[in-house]
């Protein structure tokens, strides 16, 4: 049986997962084990991962640069204060002037360096970046469980169907 | 009444906006940003899939956005990886003789002021000659295709139900009963 809950607790497991590999690529790094290449590898997709603008670990830098790292710890600790601030059976999302109040410090630091009016900081970009990532679940969690429940539902309607006419040709 | 629009249409175009940003040297540097280019990808897709209804359509429902997101981001990660051979058997391994002479300048200026060691240069340059040599390898790009068919469904999915979310319709559709 599908619940919001169940769908949330899965989403939330996978979120960390994402995490949890960003810490663990320099962990594993010094520990001398070459998973951490794949994992570097893996995030390079996603990551510039510019040594001087990530956070290090254990003297290696995370597996993305201190911006993106930031943006999914928000996203992750927003996502496990959810519950507690709105039910997940809720499907309104807040309006797209609070998206963008949390997309405006990220963009303010990228053009003020840009500009050359102040140079960001690992400061400044993690905390950018934990603003905008700490949104983000607001807007994405109600479609995806909604998206994730519906999906569900219609594959299990298509296989009671397809039981029914094989127990039909029977 | 009427059935939903096809969407393997908008797919292919969001999909190939998506390989696009991300196979094209320079236009990549946008997904550095948490793959922003495949996240607007999918809110590209929700766009262009929401244009197509019409009256009498069923409503868009947000596992619309699911599967657009899911079909856009593998589509993203084919043309990407084509793109990037395309133009590694045209121009040769552009994008990593850039990043080799980007990095080679700073490690001159830190062998300069004494912050590296010479041996920790010529290794670096060793490595810097290698990443550049690995980046042609048939590995190497099916080792990218590999992550890009997880990574970028993942991301268009999100850039979806974000897109779902911002242009969703003013009454939402029934959600489907959960026990």
């Amino acid at each position: 049986m599908i619940t919001p809950k169940r769908i949330y607790l899965a989403f939330l497991a996978l979120v960390t997962l994402w995490c949890a590999g960003i810490l663990l690529a320099p962990l594993l790094k010094s520990a001398g084990l070459s998973l951490s290449s794949f994992l570097y590898s893996f995030y390079s997709s996603v990551c510039h991962q510019v040594d001087g603008r990530s956070i290090h670990v254990a003297g290696h830098k995370l597996g993305v640069c201190a911006r993106c790292a930031s943006l999914y710890l928000g996203f992750l600790v927003a996502l496990l204060i959810y519950p507690f601030l709105r039910s997940l059976r809720a499907q309104q999302v807040p309006g797209r002037h609070w998206f963008l109040v949390g997309v405006a410090p990220m963009i303010i630091d990228v053009l003020l360096n840009f500009t050359g009016l102040h140079a960001s900081t690992i400061a400044t970009r993690t905390a950018s970046g934990f603003i905008f990532g700490s949104f983000l679940p607001f807007y994405l969690l109600p479609p995806l469980l909604e998206a994730v429940a519906q999906v569900i539902g219609r594959l299990s309607s298509r296989g009671d169907l397809t039981y029914a006419r094989k127990a039909e040709q029977v | 009444m009427l059935e939903k629009p096809n969407k393997f249409r908008v797919a292919l175009i969001s999909g190939a906006a998506i390989g696009a940003v991300s196979g094209i040297p320079g236009l990549n540097l946008l997904n550095c940003c948490c793959c922003a280019g495949v996240w607007l990808g999918g809110v590209l897709a929700m766009y262009l899939y929401r244009q197509e209804f019409t009256e009498g359509m069923p409503p868009l429902e947000s596992s619309d956005a699911l599967l657009l997101g899911l079909m856009s981001g593998v589509v993203g990660a084919f043309v990407a990886t084509f793109l990037s051979v395309a133009i590694l058997v045209v121009f040769g391994p552009i994008e990593a003789e850039f990043l080799r002479s980007l990095f080679e300048k700073g490690l001159d200026r830190l062998a300069e002021e004494g912050t590296l060691p010479s041996d920790m240069v010529d290794q670096f340059r060793d490595q810097l000659e290698s990443a550049v040599q690995d980046s042609a390898r048939v590995s190497s790009i099916l080792g990218n295709l590999f992550i890009e068919l997880i990574v970028y469904p993942i991301f268009a999915i999100l850039g979806a139900l974000l897109g779902y979310a911002f242009f969703r319709p003013k009454t939402p559709p029934q959600a489907t009963p959960v026990q």
